[in-house]
């Protein structure tokens, strides 16, 4: 390729990509409902659907998005990360259903993973929260070796340099989740009142090591700074239960909606724009979705995210 | 000298059984993944008749939960102190550890053994008047405690940092045959969570010293100091089965004095059946067989080593105007603030006279909530389980430390009860707290508020922070109607060292006596 060629090529790539961007003659319109575009322009897809058998709506929905072969080679060592935070049983939407976790968990199976390791640092004493969550119980009669819901141990914090970190630049991080060949983030969709929502980038603190507390201060850039280096491969957002008030353990079966809604996507920030939506409000209101954005991690903008209902 | 170990066998072997069982039901004092709890240590307090007569007259009142304390008193009745010798797990580590401390066999003075006699009367006054002291000297409780705050957390430190060091530092080889062995410890033996107690020196010191005293002699703290050795001897006194040299023509060659373990056979080779804790060294080494156990043949040695008129009348009065002197200190008064007492604990008059000090709260706290207390509640109440927040909080659904309190010190509540137990309240320190004195948002204290409804709230206000900004920030408020005093809240915030929300027991819901400064009004 020679310098003219190669000069021609920019200008036309640059120029076409951005009037996908900027399409001038598509409609403006906002709001929730999808827009009707041309795929090239979608930057990232969503899969979501509605169901009360919660099993089969995780395999429609992550199907939807290229299904688990498109996340987990054979071989891999997959790390499912569900909400475990709080003492509350799973009715109270504080915590990821026990059934999402064990369908996940399956699914990886099927798709050849050598091992699955599913955790989380809880707010609370984690036995309880194990047990309580039903996550503990649920993957226990899975009852398969390859399969462990393990309590976290605090040897295996890694002390990891974040070299794309805007305010964090190091911290202690739980090394199963650094060394996984699939990281599939699995929060529960629900209120919380420092970070508007506490979604898929919220559900990243589970793996941190230290005193978690502080990252209060800077939440939406501290999330996003983890986000550079710990990537989900895939975010499936529990929304079958949303606890709309009192979050994020809630408490009262009065704060809890029953959705029955799930959604999937290799994005992260695209994830969580979308669930918000659930709740009536828009991405942008939330901090941690646009600090994400803003970095780069994913897309926000509702017009360029492909939402694929499960028909 | 003759051997016939078959019967030191089978008392070698209860002891074990027992040990064992004892340190099962110890292990087993923590969360098992249920709600309630299945078999803990708290069985061998129940089993206590010291700490069942203690606790009942201190509360005056008949407690249903040591009801089982009855039984081993009955069996004393009939075959005399045979739990000191076959079955007290203090006991059995006390016969063990003889090889440790070696044999002195120093003699101490021979009327050093009415000591308990006196203790005993002076727990028992105590507890009638208002002196809780059983905790003190219970050999239990002394155990219970040790292994509790001391033992068993230093232990498992131990034990889990040779594995980090093998599992950071070591090759691979070598964590495969580690990691397994250690995921099988952390499964059996180990604590789930490294726990910290603030008095864990003192609790050992106390522990060790019963094996100092043992350099002495043998069985130096069940003969002179145990009351609760006292009291079984005292019940075992017209025991129908014992040990009895059977014949009068014994020649009293004097083996069997200096052999016996608790200094029960005189020189004239006579069993005082309050001191024989049925060994059966006597049996076995008698060159001559000329001990044996059986329904007594002869009437019990008369009472040798009762206590003098003086000194009972010396022990009653200290136990009976003892109390009157702890009453007229302040605190009795007007509550610390900073004693925060479990859920469930009784009202403190009632409390301090039930509680064992025996740390099994504090063992089976899944929150490493509860540590002993050093003075905070008097002198009388040290050992006593105090919550302190900054360390650990009160798991709002967890309602372990009822569960397993022997005495009902702290009673039993279901956890919809337990959960509008006030223990305390918490205050914001508006001079640390974030949001109010730099403006910069938190608010974690509200995010783990357990309270369905919140007791932590926030207004959101326009402040200006350190660089002149203005900015919005969430400012945390404390809702008392709600606040249970948990201290998850001061457990958690984040800031480092001193805590900006801070729990006090003001407003804590068991019965106080007037607090008013006037004390005039009535509760």
């Amino acid at each position: 390729m020679d310098r003219r060629r190669f000069l021609q090529d920019a200008a036309f790539w640059s120029l076409s990509w951005s009037l996908a961007l900027h399409w001038p003659f598509s409609s403006t319109m906002s709001g929730s409902v999808a827009q009707a575009a041309p795929g090239n322009l979608f930057l990232a897809q969503v899969g979501m659907g509605k169901g009360q058998d919660y099993p089969q709506l995780v395999r429609q929905v992550v199907a939807l998005v290229g299904g688990m072969t498109c996340f987990v080679k054979p071989g891999a060592r997959v790390v499912i990360k569900p909400n475990i935070g709080f003492d509350r049983p799973p009715e109270m939407a504080a915590t990821t259903h026990p059934l999402v976790v064990r369908t996940l968990a399956e699914m990886a199976l099927e798709a050849g993973a050598s091992q699955v390791r599913i955790f989380d640092r809880p707010c609370n004493e984690a036995r309880r929260c194990y047990h309580n969550s039903g996550i503990l119980p649920a993957i226990k009669a899975m009852d398969n070796s390859k399969v462990r819901c393990d309590y976290i141990d605090r040897r295996k914090f890694v002390t990891t340099t974040i070299p794309q970190g805007r305010v964090l630049k190091s911290w202690d991080i739980y090394r199963d989740a650094l060394e996984a060949d699939c990281y599939i983030n699995v929060p529960v969709a629900k209120q919380h009142s420092r970070a508007g929502l506490s979604l898929g980038l919220k559900n990243g603190m589970g793996v941190l090591g230290g005193n978690r507390g502080q990252w209060h201060r800077q939440l939406e850039q501290n999330l996003a700074d983890l986000a550079t280096i710990l990537r989900p491969t895939l975010t499936v957002i529990d929304a079958t239960r949303m606890l709309l008030r009192n979050g994020p353990q809630g408490g009262n079966l009065r704060d809890v909606q029953i959705n029955d809604t799930i959604l999937a996507s290799s994005d992260p920030v695209a994830a969580d724009a979308c669930a918000t939506l659930l709740f009536g409000r828009s991405p942008d209101e939330i901090g941690t979705t646009v600090t994400a954005a803003s970095m780069g991690l994913g897309t926000m903008q509702l017009n360029r995210i492909k939402r694929i209902a499960v028909p | 000298m003759k051997n016939h170990p078959r019967p030191i066998l089978w008392r070698r072997l209860s002891q074990l059984l027992f040990l064992a069982v004892f340190l099962v039901l110890f292990l087993r004092t923590d969360y098992q993944g249920q709600d309630q709890l299945s078999g803990a240590v708290n069985l061998i307090f129940r089993i206590d008749p010291l700490v069942a007569l203690a606790a009942c007259l201190a509360t005056r009142s008949f407690i249903l939960l040591v009801l089982p304390a009855g039984f081993l008193l009955l069996s004393c009745l009939l075959l005399g102190r045979w739990f000191c010798g076959w079955a007290c797990p203090m006991g059995t580590l006390l016969d063990a550890s003889r090889t440790l401390t070696g044999s002195k066999a120093v003699t101490l003075p021979p009327t050093l053994p009415r000591i308990r006699y006196a203790l005993l009367l002076l727990i028992l006054v105590g507890a009638l008047f208002g002196l809780p002291l059983v905790g003190y000297f219970d050999p239990f409780a002394i155990l219970v405690r040790g292994l509790t705050m001391a033992i068993y957390p230093a232990a498992g430190m131990a034990i889990e940092s040779l594995f980090t060091f093998t599992y950071q530092h070591g090759p691979a080889w070598l964590n495969l045959l580690t990691e397994p062995l250690y995921q099988l410890l952390r499964d059996t033996v180990l604590p789930f969570e490294q726990k910290l107690f603030t008095l864990a020196l003192p609790a050992m010191l106390m522990l060790l010293a019963l094996f100092v005293l043992e350099i002495f002699q043998r069985r130096c703290f069940c003969r002179t100091l145990c009351p609760l050795g006292a009291l079984l001897g005292l019940a075992g006194r017209f025991a129908p089965w014992r040990i009895a040299n059977r014949q009068p023509a014994c020649h009293a060659c004097g083996q069997c004095s200096t052999l016996c373990r608790t200094g029960a056979i005189d020189l004239q080779s006579q069993v005082n059946t309050e001191r024989c804790i049925l060994c059966l060294d006597c049996l076995s080494r008698c060159p001559n067989e000329h001990f044996a156990f059986g329904h007594g043949a002869k009437p019990p040695v008369p009472l040798a080593e009762g206590l003098s008129r003086r000194a009972f009348v010396g022990t009653t009065l200290t136990g009976i105007t003892l109390p009157f002197m702890l009453a007229v200190r302040p605190f009795k008064r007007h509550p610390q603030p900073g004693l925060i007492r479990p859920p469930g604990a009784l009202p403190e008059e009632q409390f301090l006279g039930r509680c064992v000090r025996c740390g099994e709260c504090m063992q089976v706290c899944i929150g490493n909530a509860l540590h002993p207390a050093l003075t905070e509640a008097g002198v009388e109440g040290l050992f006593t389980p105090r919550l302190i927040p900054r360390i650990g909080y009160c798991e709002y659904q967890c309602t372990l430390c009822g569960q397993v309190c022997p005495t009902g010190a702290i009673q039993r509540l279901p956890a919809a009860a337990k959960q509008l137990t006030t223990i305390g309240r918490a205050f914001v320190d508006r001079d640390r707290c974030l949001p109010y004195a730099k403006g910069v948002p938190c608010i974690v204290c509200e995010e783990l508020c357990p309270t369905p409804q919140k007791a932590i709230r926030f207004r959101e206000v326009s402040v200006q922070n350190e660089l002149g900004e203005t900015v919005r920030v969430k400012q945390p408020y404390v809702i008392d109607e709600l606040c249970i005093g948990c201290g998850i809240c001061e457990n958690k915030c984040p800031l480092p060292g001193r805590s900006a929300i801070l729990v006090t027991s003001a407003g804590e819901s068991r019965l106080q006596k007037a607090i008013a400064k006037d004390s005039y009004s009535k509760p």
